[in-house]
């Protein structure tokens, strides 16, 4: 707790947070990170379901969204790291925070397995129910953070 | 536009959707997830029309791949959204960042984009994008960085 009081009063973190310009850009790249990492995940697990792009080849369409998604997570994870800094006493000990925390951690881990096994996927005679369980587990989990997401401000404004 | 406002913030659903913990998050799960798909699906086409990951798949491919999905979530966006404007409607028909992602950046936004998905079924069906296709997809991709960064600075008023 100590750490997060250090963090918050550090004096760029206050100069960023103060300043409505510098934070709506933090707040952009957040949203834009966050457009790319759901939403490409969602195509590809909405492809592996069978209910996008099923004329399109599997891999070749994992390939083109994945490092979107990446370049989305670096994305999210920086601004995220910057929007924590700010409030980082108030968000540390809300439970909805740290829900938020594992949810994203159970989705990045379920994305890479996803990412990992689509080729192997495509190349079977059909993709089998496993691989669409674990679509439908990776887009509850990116739907699910985004629920825990809207949450956290909410709980802030509680406290 | 004022009693419109008072008159759509004033409907039961409305006000028990503003007033409601529990409700109120699912509808900006609406928004927010539809325009995940939305969005997203909207850049990753002009992405592909500024020539990235040219070898993969052609933009007529990417675009059969994702369209009905990005109007799916368009669908999804606007209906999320569009409750949430209700829940404050008197607030947000006097915000200038509103006015002017809804009156102005967004119709210009939509109607490139409409423009955009056409004219990929005869600019993308090789590899190599046109140069105007290049261009077109570089100014959608503005339009809607510029929307969300409207929509970011609605809170500031």
């Amino acid at each position: 707790m100590a750490f997060c009081r250090w963090l918050e009063n550090l004096p760029w973190v206050v100069e960023l947070t103060g300043n409505a310009v510098q934070i709506s850009l933090v707040w952009l790249f957040h949203f834009l990170g966050f457009i790319l990492v759901v939403g490409t995940t969602a195509v590809v697990d909405l492809r592996i379901l069978g209910l996008a792009g099923k004329q399109q080849n599997l891999t070749a369409l994992a390939k083109f969204l994945f490092p979107w998604t990446w370049l989305g997570l670096f994305f999210v994870t920086v601004s995220g790291f910057l929007m924590f800094a700010g409030y980082a006493g108030q968000e540390y000990p809300a439970g909805v925070f740290w829900i938020k925390l594992g949810v994203f951690f159970l989705a990045v881990i379920v994305g890479v397995i996803v990412q990992k096994s689509a080729p192997r996927w495509d190349h079977m005679s059909a993709i089998p129910t496993s691989a669409k369980a674990i679509a439908v587990l990776s887009l509850v989990l990116w739907f699910g953070m985004i629920l825990a997401s809207v949450e956290v401000p909410a709980f802030i404004a509680c406290i | 536009m004022e009693s419109i406002a008072h008159f759509l913030q004033n409907l039961p659903l409305i006000l028990w959707l503003g007033s409601s913990d529990h409700a109120y998050p699912f509808v900006q799960l609406t928004h927010f997830g539809g325009l995940s798909l939305w969005v997203s699906t909207c850049l990753m086409l002009d992405i592909r029309l500024l020539g990235f990951g040219k070898k993969l798949l052609t933009p007529a491919k990417l675009l059969d791949s994702i369209f009905v999905w990005n109007w799916i979530g368009l669908a999804i966006a606007v209906t999320g959204g569009f409750t949430l404007f209700c829940i404050a409607a008197g607030n947000y028909i006097v915000n200038p960042a509103f006015e002017v992602k809804i009156y102005m950046i967004l119709p210009v936004a939509l109607l490139t984009h409409i423009f955009v998905q056409w004219k990929t079924r005869e600019w993308g069906q090789t590899e190599e994008t046109p140069m105007v296709a290049k261009l077109a997809g570089g100014f959608e991709f503005l339009l809607w960085m510029s929307v969300m960064t409207a929509a970011i600075w609605i809170p500031n008023y």
